[in-house]
């Protein structure tokens, strides 16, 4: 039995197992909800439980009084819900979340693209229109897979009856598998959304960066396709890593956009490329050509990373050395079958 | 339609915590806050402080309230019930006198800190919270000294805590700890104990001594712990906070906070050690070894905490490497000079049980064996003979950490790791490099430290003899408090609670 939690005051969902804590859960589905010593006894994850039915579990009496459990307080990383529930938790209101409701389509395949050696562009095409906020995903339900497999929107919001997605093939995963050698034009799958807290914060000030590896791209092609659309006037700058020429996708689409935009910069680097005599660009990690580019200061910036784990490392790595700090960055991490689990982390960060 | 916003907690409490500020009109905010700037942290903006727990008066007093209600009942009933006769063995008591003698009054030193800091930043936000930190601890040191009260009517060595603090002479490394952390400036305060102490090396203290509690069956002390528990998760949250908010502030205050943190993890380093020795030899019923704690709590999670403290420019602290190689010494090294100084203390010391080395010879393969087990066979030797060994000479201690000078290199842990160095015409030793160059950076501050051996060679502590010290300066009670516990009216106690026969009447102290 699987129980829907609703997180004020974002709003944001959850769904929780029988027996599986609040807290699990939410953190699983990557809800944060401030935590400490996961068992009861530091009730740092206190919230307050405003409908529906919650046992307390094994909070310690310490932790938890009596009289803020008859005020319907629980700590997140004992309870376990019996109903569907709405809870209050301490956290920060988006003020850029639109909050577009999830609804479950009918997805029709109309184009696969060979976007480079190991990434297909794949074009589906909707039975309703979804409303989402560019940089956001939806959940795919793939032919073989045991559960959804997501993937970021790379079309902007403008057109919401046909969804593109950038996927690569990632190396004995049986859902990017079954894209690459099976999918035909034509089928059609299950899909959901919109999810995800990725998406520009147009109420903060500052310009720009965006720094995408890999097929994550697609989230910031979104991004910036709509902010110019709308006629941003702030300052983009869209550092793009690849390997190698072969694996550097929709540069020319890039490309073209900075000679007609002033605003956008687009900065394409390959760090496998020190034999390639025809590439001019910039050779090196594209957390690398962001220093230089801007000469490791990234103050007063507001930057979204897109792509793999060790990428988004670098880059965070990066930008805190040139003084930008947690509060700045804003990421998506594409994490596969092929990335281990995270190893020991302090409570030093929230997010990044 | 669209739904209202609501405030989030956040907000709400931002609303508390700022508005209740007020920008001063007739006088400059820097004779107000004197003491934010003379350390050289800059503070470009104090709205990037991000309050660290939102808690008002009215709900932390309901819910202390409450909490209290609960420790207090507990309390009476561990009284009640005669609890102190269901502890593993009456030796476990010791760990309590060091407890009451040496943490509890650092809670009160806490809250006096925290006091302080809370009147000397111009954040609201900042001050707020170092004033509930404050009332925190004076709770702390209000109930650990109730939960330990009870042992008092029936063990001895627990009379006097404050008074000891002040003067018996090892104690003088917990209370001078505090004071260079209470006589530096705010942002170092806050550094010393917020983070260093309270966020990175909080479990080396607090683990072991609520854990060694309920593996012996004092279940006064575990419950004040647990109650204490959901204060200390905000105190570790105020550390991570301010070490953020410097280092997000201003890029000058990265080599500032990166010195301090390379000196308070050492102090506390310097300063855990009494709980090495007491994990390892003075629970009768042992949770882990010393170098396990080590290995979990700072190796493991330190080192992940100064990975990611790495994107700020922040080195794990200097003398990490030493600290982590002494692992497998520093609480042998201790109890050996506790052993030896046993007149001189106001809990009692013994020789390991057999069993006891066993065990230690299993956790510490590398060096019990070859290093410190033949010490206490010598001895045990020797007081089976009449001859209890007591060192009558004053020892040496170190200018900073004002432990006695016997710690050991790391390549030689058979040759002190002594060093001293001449400050205007005066010699200093000290234990350590490490503690070497703490002088070094400001000779002005330690040239000042009171150091008890000197105190007493300079007849300010009662004399002319050690009785005379112990007794009139100490208030330790001469063959009730000191010598070994073989033969000690807490062991004659515990065996007539136990009903069983006295030892051997050749073992009694000196």
């Amino acid at each position: 039995m699987t129980y829907t939690v609703t997180v004020e005051p974002t709003g944001e969902q959850i769904e929780v197992e029988e027996g599986q804590t609040i807290l699990q859960a939410a953190l699983r589905q990557g809800v944060w909800i401030p935590f400490a010593c996961g068992h009861g006894l530091c009730a740092t994850c206190k919230v307050t439980v405003i409908d529906g039915d919650v046992d307390v579990g094994n909070a310690s009496p310490f932790a938890l009084m009596d009289s803020e459990r008859d005020d319907g307080m629980v700590l997140a990383c004992c309870a376990t819900v019996e109903s569907d529930v709405t809870i209050e938790a301490d956290i920060d209101v988006d003020d850029d979340f639109e909050g577009y409701a999830v609804e479950d389509f009918t997805a029709t395949v109309t184009k696969i693209v060979d976007l480079s050696p190991t990434i297909k562009g794949v074009h589906l095409s909707l039975d309703g229109a979804m409303t989402f906020q560019a940089g956001q995903y939806i959940n795919l339900l793939i032919p073989g897979c045991d559960g959804v497999r997501a993937f970021s929107i790379a079309n902007p919001p403008s057109n919401n009856q046909e969804i593109e997605l950038h996927i690569r093939h990632v190396q004995g995963g049986v859902g990017t598998s079954y894209i690459h050698e099976q999918l035909k034009v034509g089928e059609t799958l299950p899909l959901s959304g919109p999810y995800g807290q990725f998406f520009v914060r147009s109420s903060l000030p500052g310009d720009l960066i965006f720094i995408a590896g890999g097929s994550g791209l697609s989230s910031p092609q979104s991004m910036i396709l709509d902010l110019l659309e709308n006629g941003d006037q702030r300052q983009i700058t869209l550092l793009q890593g690849a390997r190698n020429q072969a694996e550097l996708y929709n540069a020319d689409l890039f490309t073209a956009l900075a000679e007609k935009h002033a605003n956008l910069t687009y900065i394409p680097a390959l760090n496998d490329a020190n034999e390639d005599e025809s590439w001019k660009g910039f050779k090196g990690f594209v957390h690398e050509a962001a220093k230089e580019h801007f000469d490791g200061r990234f103050a007063d910036h507001k930057a979204y990373l897109c792509g793999p784990p060790p990428m988004i490392d670098a880059a965070i790595s990066a930008l805190m050395q040139g003084r930008l700090f947690e509060k700045d960055i804003f990421m998506e991490k594409f994490i596969t079958a092929a990335d281990g689990a995270e190893d020991n982390r302090s409570a030093l960060f929230k997010k990044i | 339609m669209t739904a209202t916003k609501k405030l989030n907690l956040k907000q709400k409490y931002q609303y508390l915590t700022r508005d209740m500020d007020w920008e001063p009109s007739y006088q400059k905010k820097s004779d107000i806050f004197p003491h934010e700037d003379f350390e050289g942290i800059k503070i470009v903006d104090w709205d990037g402080w991000e309050d660290p727990f939102r808690l008002t008066m009215d709900s932390y007093w309901k819910y202390q309230a409450e909490k209290e209600k609960k420790l207090y009942a507990i309390f009476d009933a561990f009284a009640q019930n005669n609890g102190h006769q269901n502890i593993s063995d009456a030796r476990y008591v010791n760990s309590l006198k060091l407890f009451l003698s040496g943490v509890s009054p650092l809670e009160y030193a806490a809250f006096q800190g925290y006091s302080k800091v809370g009147r000397q930043f111009s954040g609201a936000g900042a001050r707020v919270a170092c004033q509930m930190q404050a009332i925190d601890e004076l709770r702390h040191s209000q109930t650990q000294q109730h939960a330990m009260s009870h042992y008092n009517k029936h063990f001895n060595g627990l009379h006097d805590a404050p008074l000891m603090h002040d003067r018996v002479w090892f104690l003088s490394v917990p209370k001078s700890f505090f004071d260079d952390a209470r006589s530096a400036g705010p942002f170092e305060f806050l550094t010393a104990i917020s983070f260093s102490f309270e966020y990175v090396l909080t479990n080396l203290l607090f683990v072991p001594f609520m854990s060694g509690a309920a593996y012996n069956g004092d279940m006064a002390t575990v419950t004040f712990g647990f109650s204490a528990q959901s204060d200390e998760a905000r105190h570790m949250t105020l550390g991570l906070e301010i070490i953020k908010f410097m280092l997000e502030q201003h890029e000058d205050n990265v080599p500032i906070v990166q010195k301090w943190i390379d000196k308070w993890f050492w102090r506390g380093f310097r300063l855990l050690s009494l709980v090495s020795m007491m994990m390892d030899y003075m629970l009768p019923n042992k949770v882990m070894s010393w170098q396990e704690a080590w290995e979990v709590y700072y190796e493991q999670s330190g080192g992940a905490l100064f990975k990611e403290l790495a994107r700020y420019g922040i080195k794990p602290p200097k003398y990490q490497d030493v600290a982590n190689a002494a692992k497998e010494h520093i609480s042998h090294q201790l109890w050996t000079t506790f052993y030896q100084y046993g007149q001189a203390t106001n809990f009692h010391t013994w020789i390991p049980k057999e069993e006891e080395m066993e065990w230690l010879a299993e956790k510490y393969p590398n060096t019990f064996d070859k290093y410190y087990r033949p010490r206490f066979e010598h001895w045990e030797k020797e007081h089976k003979k009449g001859n209890r060994f007591y060192n009558n000479t004053l020892p040496q201690l170190c200018q900073v950490c004002q432990v006695p000078v016997l710690f050991t290199k790391t390549e030689d842990p058979t040759a002190f790791s002594h060093c001293d160095t001449v400050h205007e015409g005066e010699r200093y030793h000290f234990c350590s490099e490490a503690c070497g160059e703490i002088f070094a950076d400001e000779p002005a501050k330690y040239v000042q430290a009171v150091l008890p051996v000197h105190q007493i060679y300079k007849g300010k502590c009662g004399g002319p003899d050690l009785p005379d010290v112990l007794t009139d300066h100490y208030h330790i009670n001469i063959g009730e408090d000191n010598f070994d516990y073989v033969g000690s009216p807490d062991e004659k106690r515990w065996n007539e609670i136990k009903g069983i026969k006295p030892l051997n009447k050749d073992n009694d102290a000196a």
